[in-house]
């Protein structure tokens, strides 16, 4: 059964499952097709998000000219000077087309309050969000992968009841708020405990270089990547312990056991590797999140960051850059689930190549 | 982050990666909630059997549910949050929001008088706590109920009536899937004047597509058993075979989606506040903790005035959290290891 | 369902070098962020004399011809000269670029002599042949004046006839004369510049300036340096480095203070004022503010073509009905609660602190809480109690209002709550509108009531113009510089009268009637003069100015007197010694939370083992 793309996990470990009783149709051929189909909707996907993108952000109330301009006098021919520097006083349709062409030419246009490439502010702000979301990936994906395994392969006991209880607690908290108590306690400092980290920032700017440098923004990493790592890492969690235990009613296991192998091999060997599937596939969708997601602990965290941009870019509104970070975090998802419908086929190993 | 974006769905969050209803296998689908044969051999008898029915499906349904531990303790901090919630008229009374009559001083240290402290207008900060808990949770229900009756209406109607019709609606329900729903949240109650009914709106509107999914796939399970293809022949119109058969069919999945949808529609409505896109003169969690920024209470040491709004979303939205799971896992026996 | 077997082993052990190269990287990062500490240690004490000042608002650009905002405008009054400065101790005009200037008679033509003893930071002399080239390109490319092009637009022509004097012609008088607020900048650096709509002057450092400072490093959102200019006429500044550096979070800039990580913290919230003044090293400024914090009413928007727009509400053209909700405002409870009394009662339009200026209304005229009276002065007016205790008036239209008020600002939120209690009482309804950008509504005249406030200059002029028919938008749809749409014909004549005033005593009387005169038509309600609340660490910085240097603010100054200023304090290794017991924590949290984690971990693989066997 062929089901339309989808980014849910859910619906691609149920796709998983189908597979199952499909015969076994994969070729390279037929993998060929798959990639391009896929290709093809993602380039769709994203040529509406460009549109989108582009009316969405003309329906913010405001003139953005007058909205910059507001308790700075400013004589009509300075704003008309802001409008034509802006493209605005062009008609919409006019200014759609010259979007379009230009979108599709890489550039997203000039910001109205930053004046520089909206493209270029971007690729400033993205390795920091990069790097926070990424190394909180990492870990919590590990962490997630590792307790779930755990839980799973003694579900029902203490220590699965206490593991999954703990993760759902830790992922029912704002991130936000954990974040704000984090810098209380371990920031500024709470009785006994010093304040260990730094307050904000990614970097503490005193000039260090190479090696230095690199612990200094590790150090500055700490906080954020927690934040983000304990209200996360549930959902890698549970997905990989539900998988195991669906794994482990597999009569295979039973044969792999009559075998006379150990459990402990039975668990490396087998279940694990099949109940990675639907996991591997989330924590790739959960990559294409993180960049919007990390908005919050951004600006708690003052990580100079996009999502930082993006909250100030709305209250102008500088609609160019608005539409830009929008391109930005929808394509990111896109990509991931790109990514992730062309690795399944790859790393399921039930679908022959 | 799970917590503060409601992209990532709850639904297959917490649903452990299984859901009730699935695309790939329709004839599977929830065969011991309802006995299909029952249902077929007569598809419009008396209503008194229908009842009867009913009754021992939701007796069926609950002495499943009660083997839960985790759904049990769930069902009863919701119960206890609810009470506290909806007597909060006569246990705290509205003057508790109230700043001209406020009682205390301004960032008054927890005492016996206000066991929580005070803001800095000297309210106590547990008469608001109490408060804003019908705030929240009214806000958290709507936007669910909301955001799971575009999903079951859009999934009802793609899955009913197929064909190209399907593929459109469901290529636009991918689409908003892959919208980053935070962010397009925060977009709509910019735009939107700062009221809860723009929260409601904003939450519900940009998280349906989860549900819309898994109804249609349900949908079309439903529709695939022989009952259906005899209540058609007997002159049953699309009307009667939506409304009389699918749509009970997929209303436990409906549930279940709308338990864990509060949640996630709770911690939306907190960081939406947070960020100054709720109303300021509604007490509601998320907007005290925006309060409690705006005072400087993080760095000011008062952490009085910080924690309880947090602690109270994180309880409330992992009891949600722990119903929902429950729920699906007796919907779906398979899961039932995970109790 | 059939199970089909599945899992060849070859790519089953694929899956799991998987896992394992993933666990490993997170044992990795883990490990990389728990040793950090010796680093920041050794780091700290390389730094020297810097003084750290905590911003939140971006930086626009740093090219003076297109920033506009505060953090922007402020620092580039540290890199260039403008032709004049403001006295710290009363903010009179002084010299800055220029040691003099005079007008000729008919005030047309104005003469500045410039400093022979200013130079540019690469060595060559700032002379008026910059100045006159800065304005030059002002009046002749559109690009270049978006940011101070009000200041040039009645500019007839500039000329520099040798390098000591400076020669601006006007097309008509104009006040700012002394007070163009515009850095001058090098020739030889800009006139490579092309396109100065997108020249951010962010790409070559240390950047060619001749102000106290010189900016040397810029990262957008993070920091911005600065050193000291060692050739600065009027004396080199103490500090060996300036950086402002960026924390988002208020709450995150005050943490930082209270660890040392920063200098100064303005904007303070009173909690945090009153959390820090208990604390050791930290010495809280709380000044009298420049602002003053009223409460605007629509007076039906009108452009100068006499065609009205917007959607106020109709009863606010009533003066009774503005009265009344004036009445009905506790501006006691407001500094008490809100400011918790960290502001001062309002009165006339002036802060106190301009004390030549200031005006209170006599008792007779003085509007002071009494919630009965403005009962009573509704009722006479006719707008009754209906049965729901809704006061309606006589076109049956009940008297609900909107209040426009800024998001991003807590006191706009807070006096919103109490306003809408104190008229809920009185029977008037309040729908408190927060926006971020209230902007919009605002012009197209869409408010009934808004929460206003503006930073007053030493002259108050400008503050004064807002309100004058002559900065109404010409029509609906041009934008003017207008506050509030207020068209007074009373008010525009005395502000006719002060513009042509020299004798300052008269001058000042006439101010004090123009505010008598706003005062009486309740266009503009002042409800209080709010303090600039800031804090520095008195173990980093030993003395500062402030502006004015009794009792004055240090964070947006009109001079650059706080940095420039600013003296370190001599034991500035105190804060390391208790920074170094930090850093041991430093590494020995970090590195015990990874022994724990280990031993637990192998702790559970044993056990876990030991199960399998069972």
């Amino acid at each position: 059964m062929t089901t339309a793309s989808t980014p849910a996990d859910v619906a691609r470990a149920e796709e998983a499952r189908a597979t199952d009783g499909a015969p076994r149709t994969g070729s390279s051929l037929g993998y060929l097709r798959h990639a391009a189909g896929k290709l093809g909707g993602a380039l769709v996907s994203l040529f509406a998000v460009l549109v989108t993108s582009f009316f969405l952000f003309r329906i913010i109330p405001g003139d953005p000219v007058k909205a910059m301009t507001h308790g700075i006098p400013t004589s009509a021919e300075q704003l008309a000077t802001l409008r034509r520097q802006f493209g605005l006083d062009l008609p919409l349709w006019q200014q759609f087309v010259d979007y379009c062409a230009k979108a599709l030419g890489g550039d997203l246009g000039t910001s109205f309050q930053f004046r520089a490439p909206v493209g270029e502010l971007i690729a400033e702000k993205l390795p920091a969000t990069l790097l926070l979301t990424g190394v909180a990936v990492v870990i919590y994906s590990a962490l997630g992968l590792w307790l779930g395994t755990r839980s799973a392969w003694r579900h029902g006991g203490l220590g699965d009841r206490l593991n999954t209880g703990i993760a759902l607690t830790l992922w029912s908290v704002p991130s936000f708020w954990l974040g704000l108590l984090l810098i209380i306690v371990f920031s500024v400092g709470m009785g006994p405990i010093p304040g260990l980290f730094p307050t904000g920032g990614m970097e503490s700017g005193t000039g260090e270089t190479g090696f230095a440098h690199v612990l200094d923004v590790a150090h500055h990493l700490v906080l954020p990547v927690v934040t983000l790592v304990a209200v996360g890492y549930a959902q890698t969690l549970l997905v990989m312990r539900s998988s195991l235990l669906d794994e482990m009613g597999g009569d295979y296991l039973t044969t792999a056991r009559a075998k006379g192998l150990r459990d402990d091999d039975v668990r490396r060997r087998h279940a694990v590797p099949n109940a990675l599937l639907p996991t591997v596939t989330m924590i790739f969708i959960n990559l294409g999140h993180v960049a919007a997601g990390s908005i919050l602990v951004e600006t708690v965290f003052s990580w100079p960051g996009l999502g930082g941009l993006f909250y100030q870019a709305l209250s102008v509104p500088d609609l160019p850059l608005v539409q830009g970070l929008f391109v930005v975090f929808a394509g990111a998802m896109i990509l991931m689930n790109l990514i992730a419908d062309l690795l399944y086929p790859l790393l399921d190993p039930r679908v022959g190549r | 982050m799970t917590s503060t974006e409601p992209t990532a769905p709850s639904g297959t969050t917490a649903s452990s990666g299984t859901t009730p209803a699935t695309e790939s296998s329709p004839a599977t689908a929830p065969g011991k909630k309802k006995p299909p044969p029952a249902t077929a051999s007569t598809p419009a008898t008396k209503s008194s059997l229908t009842w009867a029915r009913r009754r021992s499906t939701v007796a069926r349904f609950w002495a499943s549910y009660r083997t839960r531990r985790a759904g049990l303790l769930g069902l009863a901090g919701l119960a206890l949050i609810a009470l506290l919630a909806l007597t909060a008229p006569w246990t705290v009374g509205a003057d508790v929001q109230s700043v001209t009559q406020a009682p205390g001083t301004a960032l008054e240290p927890p005492s016996a008088e206000f066991p929580l402290g005070t803001d800095q207008f000297g309210r106590s900060l547990l008469g608001l706590l109490i408060w804003g808990a019908r705030i929240s949770l009214l806000v958290g229900l709507l936007a669910a109920v909301l955001s799971v009756a575009i999903g079951t209406l859009v999934g009802i109607i793609a899955g009913h009536y197929g064909g190209w019709f399907s593929t459109v609606v469901m290529r636009i329900t991918d689409w908003f899937l892959v919208m980053p729903t935070l962010v397009l949240a925060i977009v709509l109650a910019t735009v939107m004047s700062r009221s809860m009914w723009t929260v409601v709106l904003a939450i519900g509107v940009t998280s349906w597509p989860t549900t819309a999914r898994l109804v249609r796939a349900q949908t079309i399970a439903v529709e695939s058993r022989p009952y259906i293809e005899r209540a058609t022949a007997l002159g049953g119109g699309h009307g009667h075979v939506m409304g009389r058969h699918v749509l009970p069919n997929v209303m436990p999945l409906v549930l279940a989606q709308t338990t864990l949808g509060i949640s996630t529609a709770i911690l939306t409505e907190a960081t939406l506040a947070f960020l100054g896109l709720g109303d300021p003169t509604v007490v509601s969690w998320g907007g005290m903790l925006q309060d409690a920024r705006d005072a400087g209470a993080v760095s000011s040491g008062h952490w009085w005035y910080l924690a309880p709004p947090g602690i109270a979303i994180a309880l409330v939205a992992l009891a949600f959290t722990l119903c929902g799971r429950a729920v699906e896992s007796v919907l779906n026996p398979k899961l039932g290891v995970s109790r | 369902m059939v199970m089909v077997t599945k899992a060849p082993p070859r790519s089953a052990s694929a899956a799991h070098r998987a896992l394992r190269l993933l666990l490993a990287a997170g044992v990795t990062a883990v490990s990389l962020v728990a040793v950090p500490g010796t680093a920041a240690a050794e780091d700290d004490k390389s730094a020297g004399n810097t003084l750290t000042v905590a911003v939140s608002q971006s930086i626009d650009s740093l090219s003076p011809f297109l920033a506009q905002k505060l953090t922007s405008t402020s620092i580039h009054r540290l890199a260039y000269e403008y032709l004049t400065n403001y006295d710290a101790k009363d903010a009179r005009t002084i010299p800055g670029l220029a040691t003099a200037w005079t007008p000729s008679a008919d005030k047309l033509t104005w003469t500045y002599t410039i400093r022979e003893n200013s130079t540019w930071s690469d060595g060559k002399p700032a002379t008026a042949e910059d100045a006159a080239w800065t304005f030059n390109k002002m009046m002749t490319d559109p690009n270049a004046a978006t940011a101070n092009g009000s200041f040039t637009a009645n500019f007839a022509q500039v000329t520099a006839p040798d390098a000591k004097t400076l020669v601006i012609r006007l097309k008509k008088p104009q006040a700012t004369m002394t007070a163009l607020d515009v850095p001058i900048v090098p020739k030889h650096v800009w006139e490579k510049v092309g396109d100065f709509s997108k020249f951010n002057n962010d790409k070559q450092f240390p950047i060619v300036g001749n102000g106290p400072f010189v900016i040397t490093d810029f990262k957008v959102d993070q920091y911005i340096k600065l050193k000291p200019n060692k050739t600065f006429w009027r004396g080199a500044p103490k500090f060996d480095e300036l950086v402002f550096k960026y924390y988002k979070d208020g709450d995150a800039a005050v943490a930082a203070l209270q660890k040392g990580e920063v200098s100064f913290v303005p904007n303070l919230t009173p909690a945090q004022a009153a959390a820090l003044g208990t604390q050791k090293n930290i010495k809280v400024n709380d000044a009298p503010g420049r602002r003053f914090y009223a409460l605007a009413t629509n007076p039906g928007a009108k452009a100068q073509d006499g065609k009205a727009f917007g959607n106020g509400h109709k009863a606010l053209l009533d003066p009774e009905v503005r009265k009344a909700l004036f009445l009905a405002v506790d501006r006691t409870t407001l500094v008490d609660k809100v400011f918790q009394g960290h502001a001062v009662e309002g009165e006339g339009y002036i802060p106190p602190r301009f004390g030549s200026y200031f005006w209170k209304p006599e008792t007779g005229q003085k509007r002071t809480y009494d919630p009965a009276e403005a009962a009573k002065v509704l009722d006479a007016a006719g707008y009754r109690k209906n049965a729901d205790g809704k006061r309606v008036g006589k076109d049956g239209r009940p008297l609900d209002f909107r209040i426009l008020c800024h998001a991003t600002d807590p006191n706009d939120k807070a006096v919103g709550k109490y306003l809408q209690e104190w008229w809920g009482e009185l029977g008037v309804g309040l729908k408190v509108e927060c926006l971020d950008s209230v902007s919009d509504p605002w012009v197209k005249g869409d408010y009934d009531l808004a929460f206003d406030g503006w930073s007053v200059n030493p002259d108050p002029d400008y503050v004064l113009s807002i309100h004058t028919c002559g900065t109404l938008p010409e029509t609906p749809k041009d934008s003017g510089a207008t506050d509030n749409f207020i068209c007074d014909r009373q008010f525009d004549g005395l502000y006719a009268q002060q513009a042509v005033e020299y004798d300052a005593a008269k001058r000042a009387d006439l101010v004090k009637r123009m505010q008598s005169r706003l005062y009486d038509t309740g266009y503009m309600n002042i409800m209080a003069y709010p303090n600039a609340l800031e804090a520095y660490r008195t173990d980093q910085i030993k003395s500062i100015t402030t502006m004015p240097e009794a009792g004055g603010n240090l964070w947006g100054q009109d001079g650059y007197w706080s940095w420039w200023s600013a003296v370190p304090a001599a034991s500035a290794s105190e804060g390391e010694s208790s920074g170094s017991s930090t850093n041991i924590w430093l590494i020995l949290g970090p590195a015990a939370i990874v022994l724990v984690a280990v031993g637990v971990w192998t702790a559970r693989r044993r056990r876990s083992t030991a199960d399998d066997r069972e």
